[in-house]
């Protein structure tokens, strides 16, 4: 580390350009369309004075300013293997990869132990988008400090503000106790809602991803008309779950207005009023039910596993549902897996209206192409099929063209 | 005469493969390089890209294929090399590729040298691009400028700011390397040494490409060493060392490299390989003889198979080979699994009894039980399963109901499958038919009729609707021993690719081109014909007297699930 601090700014001090241009990768705004033609234009001037110029003349420069430097290598004090791989990463910054500048011990030990090249890269490049957001953050608040800083001394300049009001300003925190006691309310009286947490083999980005859909869902519910009363069950006291909430929430974990419980839903109710949640279910889920008690696996799986909490439902005789998301959209893109706070969301606008074009409103955009019309649906579903048998149509003129003898009817694997 | 072999050989490989394969090479290693610099551009720089004149040859050919022979010299096309191909062009309507001009066309480096105020001019006139050095160097790149014009810019950049930062040298040093002009590279190896303490994997890549045949090749050897402490290896600089020893005739340094990469996990890249074969050409001991038969031996225990171009090596090599008189054919094999050009039987394709009850194991093991039982089946229905399988005697067909029904859409799912029932009860004593519980129930697919009819001719086993019904098919064909055979159109790809151990998938993919009938076609009433299962292995394979090795061919795209079809076939006289 200190050995990079030295070496760094003696490189900033020979080449200036490198934090000029390090950062940005641009595409020509304008493009002339004659570039070439200038060039040879250009190359008629030159061609008389080519001879006359030194071509090794860089190798003397570089190498003279090689001396100046030399004193600033010594005494490296860390391992040489660590300093070694800094080195690398420091090298490949410069060829312009996407690598963080300063990584810490940690994050050293961690880019050791991945298995190979790609991986090492995918984690330095997730390192150095980081660093690069938390930099604009930085950045970008101190921005807006100067901006607040500059209207404030307007204000008091000019003394805007009436100073006789009817309510004093509505800060953040009394709406927090609005908020907590309505969470508190629900707590007594609201309809349960379980939240599985009983997946351990996940990778720790998997973990960290989860425990920040799951701080939405509870920012969510806290905020709704009507919250759900949220059950965290199956959570381990001291598993890789409840560590990650710890370090998340800090105190703020023991006042939260949910119920923990190392319990399984199974043991708190009864099973007939269970409907698991998961997008592998056969059955699709007609209405919400205010006497059921929903759950939703807590998982993120980037390593897509298919049928795990479906597996999880068979194994306790569980009743499942997944959202009627093929009967409401034209799907374009993408599992049918929606993220938890995604989840809730639609599951709090569904208990508050009723109303499933409203609450599927949080179905990323990206994934469908608009809603189906229900009166549609019907003519819909016969241009598939015509649009299905015109394909086949094509297809089998195709093979026969192919070959005479052979028949391929497209439909390889069930 | 043997001295002079060798460098006979080596002239010819320059002058007609070296140029195309460096360029290659040199292409890959630096969009490697590009890759991470340029996300956008490399991008449109990639090989994979869709080109549809590519498109048009290839249906074109096929036709030609096709028409001058309607019978495709095709023993077995599910697992045949391209097939995979052919189904996706018949599935899939003309996709449009979108090949948007790339904007490193548009600067076009200079032919000549400029001096650094011509440069400072050019820079000018390119204000938009914010770094102007790298999009020229790029350029050049991918235009090969000749070393001069880049060493230009080189000047004109350390006049400028007195020193050079490390990407042009790198960039600069690709330029080098493509025209292997080896005292540049030499030079730049000795700065590069200099200036830092080490370096990463691309410029080191780099450096051992350009100096793998210069006099200086034993340097690469230390730089490998050198990747190794901050990376990993790749095939490729293990490839270029082996060719920097091979060049200057130290073979066992290459055979010892060799095995390194091996035990390190590597799989040699084939034009590793066909450097081998290249340069050890006139064989005159037995222990170099000994050292290229055991890499035959590598490619058939890995399951390698030799390009065009490497069997044609291969070819030269055993006839090289002196007082043994071998000869080289290329044939194709016909259904019989006789070599149509020596009458060779080749080897069997069923699997040896310890194999067949490791890989069952494994089946049952990883595929039906997996990380949790509950997610292909539940474990009453696993008991059930069993129970039956138990109680009947061993079957010789097993049947996957749901996807030979689906064969055609023409026919009541239920006729479909009746039809093909009746057609395997004609050969075969006893047949199991796998389905789900849906189909018992009367719809218009599924007629009541057929299936009764149907049940007195197979023994059927009907799963839960939510069950998954391969892993089932799987277990019963296994439970039923080596002669039973499996008729479904699904390659069972989901299923290798669970296995855990590299080993066991590869004899399950044996075992499936031995076992596995397909329903090539299907016209009701009419046609009904299976492709049946090979009987020989397609694999690297020697009896002493003759070698017999299959090959890709040039034309022929195969996808990682199929086979080649061509065989090279070598005799001794």
């Amino acid at each position: 580390m200190h050995l990079l601090n030295l070496i760094r700014p003696s490189f900033k001090l020979i080449a200036p350009k490198i934090t000029k241009y390090g950062l940005f990768l641009t595409m020509p705004s304008k493009i002339s369309t004659c570039g070439t033609l200038r060039m040879i234009y250009l190359n008629k001037n030159i061609s008389k004075n080519a001879d006359n110029i030194d071509l090794d003349e860089w190798k003397l420069v570089v190498l003279s300013g090689l001396e100046k430097e030399a004193f600033e290598k010594a005494s490296p004090e860390e391992e040489p293997n660590i300093a070694a791989i800094k080195e690398y990463i420091d090298m490949s910054r410069r060829l312009g990869k996407a690598a963080p500048e300063n990584i810490t011990e940690e994050q050293l030990k961690r880019l050791i132990e991945y298995p190979s090249v790609s991986s090492r890269n995918r984690y330095l490049a997730f390192l150095a988008s980081k660093e690069m957001r938390k930099n604009a953050e930085k950045e970008k608040k101190k921005k807006q400090q100067e901006e607040r800083d500059a209207l404030r001394k307007t204000i008091d300049n000019e003394e805007l503000i009436p100073k006789s009001r009817l309510f004093r300003a509505i800060w953040e925190s009394s709406m927090d106790v609005v908020y907590n006691w309505k969470a508190a309310q629900a707590m007594s009286f609201g309809q349960p809602l379980v939240f599985d947490m009983d997946f351990n083999d996940m990778s720790e980005r998997e973990m960290q991803n989860t425990v920040n859909q799951m701080m939405e869902c509870e920012g969510a519910n806290r905020k709704a008309v009507e919250p759900f009363h949220l059950y965290y069950c199956n959570l381990k006291e001291d598993g890789p779950y409840h560590k990650e909430f710890l370090k998340r929430y800090g105190d703020t974990w023991d006042n939260l207005f949910v119920t923990v419980t190392e319990k399984s839903y199974v043991e708190l109710f009864p099973r007939d009023q269970i409907v698991y949640l998961t997008a592998d279910s056969p059955n699709v889920m007609e209405t919400f039910d205010h006497n059921k008690i929903y759950i939703i696996g807590c998982l993120v799986d980037k390593s897509i596993r298919k049928g795990v909490s479906l597996a999880r439902a068979k194994r306790l005789n569980l009743a499942t549902a997944q959202l009627p998301l093929e009967r409401y959209f034209h799907w374009k893109t993408g599992a049918k897996v929606l993220t938890l706070d995604q989840m809730i969301m639609i599951l709090i606008t569904l208990k508050n209206t009723g109303n499933w074009k409203e609450a599927l409103e949080f179905v990323p955009k990206r994934k469908h192409q608009g809603f189906l019309d229900p009166s549609l649906q019907h003519f819909i579903h016969r241009q598939k099929n015509r649009k299905i048998s015109q394909q086949n149509f094509k297809k089998k003129l195709l093979v026969e063209e192919l070959s005479k003898k052979r028949l391929w009817n497209g439909l390889w694997e069930e | 005469m043997g001295f002079f072999l060798p460098i006979r050989n080596w002239v010819l490989q320059t002058l007609t493969f070296l140029p195309v394969s460096t360029k290659q090479n040199f292409t890959a290693v630096y969009r490697r390089f590009t890759s991470t610099t340029l996300c956008r551009w490399a991008e449109s720089i990639d090989s994979k890209a869709f080109h549809p004149e590519m498109k048009i040859k290839d249906s074109s050919m096929m036709k030609k294929k096709t028409g001058k022979n309607r019978f495709p010299p095709k023993p077995f096309s599910a697992f045949a090399a391209g097939s995979s191909k052919m189904r996706a062009i018949c599935n899939t309507n003309n996709a449009v590729a979108n090949d948007s001009p790339s904007p490193l066309n548009i600067v076009s480096p200079p032919d000549t040298p400029l001096s650094a105020k011509e440069w400072e001019k050019l820079k000018e006139e390119y204000q938009h691009f914010k770094k102007f050095e790298n999009v020229m160097f790029e350029s050049m790149i991918t235009n090969h400028s000749p070393v001069d014009v880049a060493k230009s810019l080189l000047v004109a950049i350390a006049k400028r700011d007195g020193d050079i930062e490390y990407n042009y040298l790198v960039m600069y040093l690709a330029i080098c390397v493509f025209h292997k002009d080896i005292e540049e590279i030499y030079d730049i190896y000795n700065i590069m040494k200099a200036k830092y303490k080490s370096l990463e994997a691309s410029a080191y890549s780099l450096l051992i490409k350009g100096l793998r045949d210069s006099p200086h090749w034993k340097e690469t050897l230390v730089l490998l060493e050198k990747v190794k402490k901050v990376s990993f290896h790749s095939k490729q600089n293990y490839g270029d060392c082996i060719e920097g020893a091979l060049l200057h005739q130290e073979r066992n340094l290459a055979f010892e490299l060799f095995h390194e990469m091996v035990a390190e996990n590597l799989t040699p890249a084939l034009t590793t390989i066909k450097l081998f074969f290249d340069f050890c050409q006139p064989v005159k001991d037995d222990h170099l003889k000994n050292k290229c038969t055991d890499i035959l031996y590598y490619l058939r225990n890995h399951q390698i198979y030799p390009d065009e171009s490497l069997m044609l090596s291969i070819k030269q090599w055993f006839e090289s080979i002196p007082g043994e008189n071998w000869k080289g054919n290329l044939t194709s094999m016909n259904n019989s699994g006789q070599c149509p050009s020596c009458g060779h039987f080749l080897e069997d394709i069923n699997l040896s009894e310890e194999e067949y009850i490791n890989v069952k194991e494994k089946i049952k093991r990883d595929v039906i039980e997996g990380t949790d039982v509950f997610r292909n089946t539940s474990p009453q229905e696993l008991e059930s399963f069993q129970r039956f399988m138990n109680e009947h005697p061993p079957f010789d067909v097993v049947i996957d109901g749901l996807n030979v029904a689906k064969t055609t859409l023409r026919n009541p799912s239920s006729k479909t499958l009746l039809d093909v029932v009746f057609y395997l009860a004609q050969k075969y004593h006893r047949l199991l038919v796998l389905g789900r519980r849906h189909m018992l129930k009367h719809s218009f697919q599924w007629k009541k009729s057929d299936m009764d009819a149907m049940q007195k001719k197979a023994d059927f086993f009907f799963t839960d609707n939510m069950s998954k019904d391969d892993p089932f098919l799987l277990y019963a064909t296994f439970h039923s021993g080596g002669h039973c055979m499996i008729v479904t159109r699904d390659l069972l790809r989901d299923h290798k690719a669970v296995l855990s151990d590299s080993v066991t998938r590869r004899l399950f993919f044996k075992w499936q081109r031995g076992h596995q009938m397909v329903v090539s076609s299907y016209v009701p009433g009419k046609i009904l014909t299976f492709e049946d299962a090979l009987p020989y292995d397609t694999i690297v394979q020697t009896d002493g007297n003759t070698w017999h090795i299959p090959y890709d061919d040039n034309l022929s795209n195969r996808a990682s699930f199929e086979i080649p079809v061509k065989w090279l076939c070598l005799q001794k006289k």
